[in-house]
């Protein structure tokens, strides 16, 4: 079964963590006891290495573990790598759904041009590792706690009645769904007004941006 | 395992393996070409010691960077100091995985296509991976922490996202030409309706600037400028590591060489090859062979501008990049999109 085989190799992975942790100092011998370990797992395991469900777990886990990192890590630049590598991960989970041009644009645009913005920014302002920006105890952390977990009950809400379709069968899209053809010819027919009305959105929003920006020049 | 699988495993592997050492031979010997042409056009000797003709000499570079101590500064990052060099190097060797060198060879009973992967939005991959080898410089510039290596990451990122606009807009009118984003099918059309730099030459001087922009070389070289920094965002490196961010830049030149022969150039074909009658297997040679020549010519006019023009100032590149170039693409687009309107072509 590819997911017990994930299962375990989270377990590998989170007992390596602990070590490193615990006992700093064993962390050499610790990484080659458990690295052999996996290895092992995955020798004997090689055909969960063809299946669909097994990749789908482990980019599932990386995506999930990475968006942890981001809000987690105390340096801004780092948590800027872990966000452009949960947008791999969401890239990767359009491929799965046979969507191959989405996945190409989300790598262009999320995890190339925006998230080169991002560390343009960090870099201008010479961002340090953060502090004093935790938040401390008061009513922004209870409310903070407060919503978070109502978050969590409507997610948990939504997935509850689906857990039978958590996996995609690999022949259930159509390939030519997710090619550029078949993604323009809906943007230019059945959503042309939300796409225009979009596209005149961001113009609208660019405008803004330089017109506010020259003011600042003048003052 | 499904024998089809295993056996395109197989394949794939023997011709992963076959790219990497013939893109790392070049890359090689990119070294020792650019040395020699650049003294060839200063009127000087250039290395000529090591073996005949010099020839010997990335060989002895090689090993003389094998064995220099790496020194990592105590100021610096260390994990994405680490992890910067990899950055860029890997996406900029991946990127060649979609060109076609050539047409697709029957070889012991199987079609082999000369490519290792035939990917239905090749263009878009591409354009993709070389967003992310911007990675790379800006966060050894970062993670390097010092105010020379800043300024080059600065400088860079900024740099690739001005010019990575231009370059996609000038792809548009290839993309336009052929309807579709597979390379492949960018070769068939420009094989029957000639190559696409004879009506298309606005939209490749575009993706050529651009391209000169995006590799960092010469006239747009301000992120390693070693006249005021130093040398840029690989100034805290040393050994191996620096020897990877110069291996990068050339691996960087070769895709671009491709990409700029595959889109414009009619990539490996040759007109007129079939009035000749060739038996398949010895055509595919002569294609092959015409693409590395045409490769081969793009290379030698990357040293060649870098031996003829100044360094841009830092004003000036964002003119070009912002005022010129921009608009110029959108203006070809409109034109190239009027052409195959009316089926001139």
């Amino acid at each position: 079964m590819p997911v017990y085989l994930l299962l375990e190799l989270i377990l590998v992975l989170v007992l390596f963590a602990l070590v490193r942790v615990y006992a700093p100092e064993r962390t050499l011998l610790a990484g080659a006891i458990l690295g052999a370990g996996a290895t092992a797992l995955l020798a004997v395991n090689y055909r969960a290495l063809l299946s669909l469900e097994f990749w789908v777990g482990l980019i599932g886990f990386v995506a999930i573990l990475s968006a942890l990192m981001v809000v987690i890590h105390p340096n801004p630049m780092v948590s800027i790598l872990f966000l452009i590598v949960n947008l791999f991960c969401i890239a990767l989970f359009y491929l799965i759904l046979q969507a191959q041009f989405l996945a190409a644009l989300q790598i262009i645009i999320y995890a190339g041009a925006i998230m080169v913005l991002f560390v343009f920014v960090v870099m201008l302002l010479n961002l340090k590792a953060e502090v004093g920006l935790r938040v401390a105890a008061g009513p922004q952390r209870w409310g903070a706690l407060l919503l978070g977990a109502a978050f969590v009950a409507l997610l948990f809400n939504a997935i509850r009645g689906r857990l039978d379709q958590a996996y995609v069968e690999p022949g259930m899209f159509d390939p030519a769904f997710g090619a550029a053809r078949g993604l323009g010819g809906l943007l230019f027919s059945k959503y042309l007004f939300a796409f225009e009305a979009a596209s005149v959105l961001l113009i609208a929003a660019m405008i803004g941006a330089v017109i506010m920006a020259k003011r600042q020049v003048r003052r | 395992m499904d024998p089809n699988l295993s056996q395109l495993l197989v394949e794939s592997a023997v011709k992963i393996a076959i790219f990497f050492f013939v893109v790392m031979t070049a890359v090689a010997y990119m070294t020792l070409v650019e040395r020699r042409v650049s003294a060839w056009i200063q009127d000087r000797q250039g290395p000529n010691r090591v073996g005949p003709f010099g020839l010997l000499q990335p060989l002895a570079d090689g090993i003389k960077f094998l064995f220099k101590e790496e020194i990592t500064p105590p100021h610096v990052y260390r994990p994405v100091y680490l992890l910067a060099p990899l950055l860029i190097f890997v996406p900029a060797l991946v990127t060649f995985s979609v060109i076609p060198i050539g047409p697709a060879v029957e070889l012991y009973g199987r079609m082999v296509r000369l490519q290792i992967a035939d990917v239905d939005n090749g263009v878009l991959v591409i354009l993709a991976l070389s967003a992310m080898g911007v990675y790379g410089v800006a966060l050894a510039g970062w993670s390097s922490n010092s105010k020379y290596s800043l300024m080059g990451g600065l400088r860079s990122s900024a740099q690739l996202i001005s010019y990575e606009l231009a370059m996609g807009l000038s792809i548009v009118g290839v993309l336009m030409a052929a309807g579709s984003l597979r390379l492949n099918d960018i070769i068939e059309r420009q094989a029957e309706h000639g190559w696409n730099i004879l009506w298309q030459f606005p939209g490749f001087l575009i993706f050529l600037t651009a391209a000169f922009a995006e590799t960092n070389r010469l006239p747009f070289d301000l992120p390693e400028a070693d006249t005021e920094l130093v040398a840029g965002y690989h100034t805290e490196y040393s050994g191996m590591r620096f020897s990877m961010f110069y291996m990068a830049e050339y691996v960087n030149m070769i895709t671009a060489s491709a990409l700029a022969t595959t889109l414009y150039c009619g990539g490996y074909h040759v007109p007129g090859l079939y009035r000749l009658g060739l038996p398949p297997l010895v055509a595919a040679l002569v294609q092959v062979l015409a693409f590395c020549v045409k490769v081969g010519f793009f290379l030698f006019v990357y040293v060649w501008v870098r031996w003829t023009l100044p360094r841009f100032r830092y004003d000036q590149l964002m003119n070009l990049g912002w005022k010129v170039l921009l608009p110029t693409a959108l203006v070809h687009i409109l034109w190239v999109s009027f052409v195959v309107l009316m089926d001139w072509s």
